[in-house]
């Protein structure tokens, strides 16, 4: 008999939390002992609130369970003082109605879908008004970056991932452009699968999958890919590395990562240029308030290097107003004043005198943009790197 | 189940099912991903059948008669998917099948798989079937065939609990 040992268990003391994840279908409650006996061992230690994470774990039967919550059942009736939270994920579809009868058992118990808190700030972007910067952004881009990809290892035939898909259109246009055999599209926003989901049935486009996941953490098996793409989205994590182990993961042996990132202090135009690069410098500074790296795009050859890729390639590229109608680009400055300072800026609870000089920067950059011998840009860096065959 | 099409079937002897704990977990996540990869959210519906596949196939690892093919087959009927089992059973299978559907068909079925998840002692062998039937909503079938044979199917409907 094989014993599979596909689980992990961790305890943290200093958050008093206990971590379950990967994979628990034992056939015996012996399989576990060391499951069960590390948990007891938490339990008798803890004081006030004590958290069972299972976001993360992606197979239970019914042994364990019962394993976890008998065990949970008798700490909770002896010790009425201790709050036990179980954290589970909506990325997993069972884990909340698993346990949710234990809540329902035990006072003390409760149970929480996480999903929210690995992303800061996210829900200004996945608020479905965001839908609009990601269209015009991707078209923008996509100019430049049909011309890079094939440099970074893109080729009709492979198998490709693009995590982080937002509204899924740069996958339609990779398949347009570069014929991969397939893609699998992921991101945390259901607003916008839904979206890129309606757009792939509306326009007949078959062999893209959208899915729901945690970047994270994803709910794919290792060596997935021969390409997988993570653009505009390591930036607006607080832990970009965690993103870039999992691609790494999912990438085939041989196969490249392709990453973009910006730098939004770089953003640039001219006439009003001075205005431009305060309100530039603000974003980048706005952000890092909601713990996202805007800076990140000339970060991106150390961070592939620290997460084991070989072979790093990275260029950048600047979108600019005179790559086709200005007015692209203005309307893209525009929604990022829409959401920068209409939303982001005023819950951060700056002034209304600030607010107002940041959206000057903004408007003087639309200016520069539409200006007939204006200029303005916003910098992008691409980069790309192989796993170790 | 009429009206659906076969997807998927893997077949082999109930010995070499039962040889390996490990086969109920390795086909059910890989026929529920095969399977699922045309639905709204393939992860998100594969991860859900998987559970529910493997509580079928844990049940059916643990009660079965001694030899004969052992056959697993997904069919699609719309928004459902069809699991059906087709299995050797022997007298203590039947037995035990019998007691399944019986305890299936009440009225207080979810009472039942809540008392089961956590009566005290050992694991209630039917709380698989339970848990599929309530949690999952699945529509079990227990049919015998022969005397010797049974076709144990669960139509389940998860695209909505999954998107």
């Amino acid at each position: 008999m094989t014993i599979d040992r596909s689980y992990q268990a961790s305890f943290n003391e200093n958050n008093q939390e206990f971590v379950i994840s990967g994979k628990l279908r034992p056939r015996s409650e012996d399989e576990i002992k060391p499951l069960h006996d590390a948990l007891s061992a938490a339990l008798a230690q803890v004081r006030g609130t004590f958290y069972l994470n299972v976001k993360r774990l992606a197979r239970l039967n019914n042994v364990a369970f019962r394993v976890i919550a008998g065990l949970v059942s008798q700490v909770s009736g002896k010790r009425t003082d201790l709050r036990i939270e179980v954290i589970t994920s909506s990325v997993m579809g069972w884990s909340t109605r698993k346990f949710l009868p234990l809540a329902r058992r035990l006072p003390n118990v409760t149970v929480n879908e996480y999903d929210k808190d690995f992303y800061p700030g996210q829900s200004f972007l996945e608020d479905g008004g965001f839908i609009p910067i990601l269209r015009n952004q991707t078209r923008l881009t996509w100019r430049h970056e049909r011309k890079l990809l094939a440099r970074h290892g893109l080729a009709p035939g492979m198998s490709m991932a693009d995590i982080c898909c937002g509204i899924g259109d740069f996958a339609v246009l990779v398949q347009k452009e570069f014929k991969p055999a397939n893609i699998l599209a992921l991101d945390h926003s259901r607003t916008s699968l839904d979206y890129a989901r309606k757009v792939a049935a509306d326009f007949a486009i078959a062999d893209i999958e959208y899915v729901y996941g945690d970047a994270s953490e994803m709910v794919i098996e290792d060596n997935q890919f021969d390409f997988v793409t993570c653009r505009h989205s390591l930036q607006i994590f607080d832990r970009p590395e965690l993103i870039l182990k999992e691609l790494f993961r999912i990438c085939k042996p041989g196969g490249r990562v392709y990453i973009t990132n910006e730098k939004n202090s770089h953003c640039l135009g001219e006439p009003r240029g001075e205005s431009i690069q305060w309100t530039y410098t603000e974003v980048a500074k706005l952000f890092a308030d909601f713990r996202m790296d805007v800076e990140l795009g000339p970060k991106s050859r150390r961070y592939l290097a620290d997460a084991g890729f070989e072979d790093i390639r990275v260029d950048s590229f600047m979108v600019t107003n005179l790559d086709g109608d200005p007015q692209d680009f203005a309307d893209m400055i525009q929604a990022w004043e829409n959401v920068y300072a209409g939303e982001m800026a005023r819950d951060r609870g700056d002034t209304p005198e600030f607010i107002e000089r940041f959206r000057r920067g903004f408007q003087d950059h639309i200016y520069a943009a539409l200006h007939p011998k204006g200029y303005a840009g916003w910098p992008i860096w691409a980069a790309s790197a192989r796993k170790p065959a | 189940m009429s009206g659906s099409h076969p997807l998927v079937e893997i077949s082999m002897g109930i010995e070499a099912f039962a040889s390996e704990w490990l086969h109920c977990d390795r086909i059910s996540s890989y026929l529920a991903r095969m399977v699922s990869h045309n639905r709204t959210d393939s992860l998100l519906y594969a991860n859900l059948l998987s559970s529910a596949l493997n509580e079928l196939l844990e049940t059916a690892f643990a009660h079965h008669g001694p030899q004969g093919d052992f056959s697993c087959r997904i069919s699609r009927a719309g928004e459902a998917d069809v699991i059906e089992l087709d299995l050797p059973c022997d007298e203590g299978a039947m037995a035990f099948y019998s007691e399944a559907s019986r305890r299936l068909k009440r009225p207080d079925v979810a009472d039942l798989y809540q008392s089961a998840l956590f009566a005290p002692g050992g694991v209630d062998p039917h709380l698989g079937l339970l848990e599929v039937a309530v949690d999952y909503r699945a529509r079990i079938s227990i049919v015998t065939e022969g005397g010797n044979r049974l076709k144990l199917a669960a139509e389940i409907a998860l695209e909505g609990a999954a998107a």
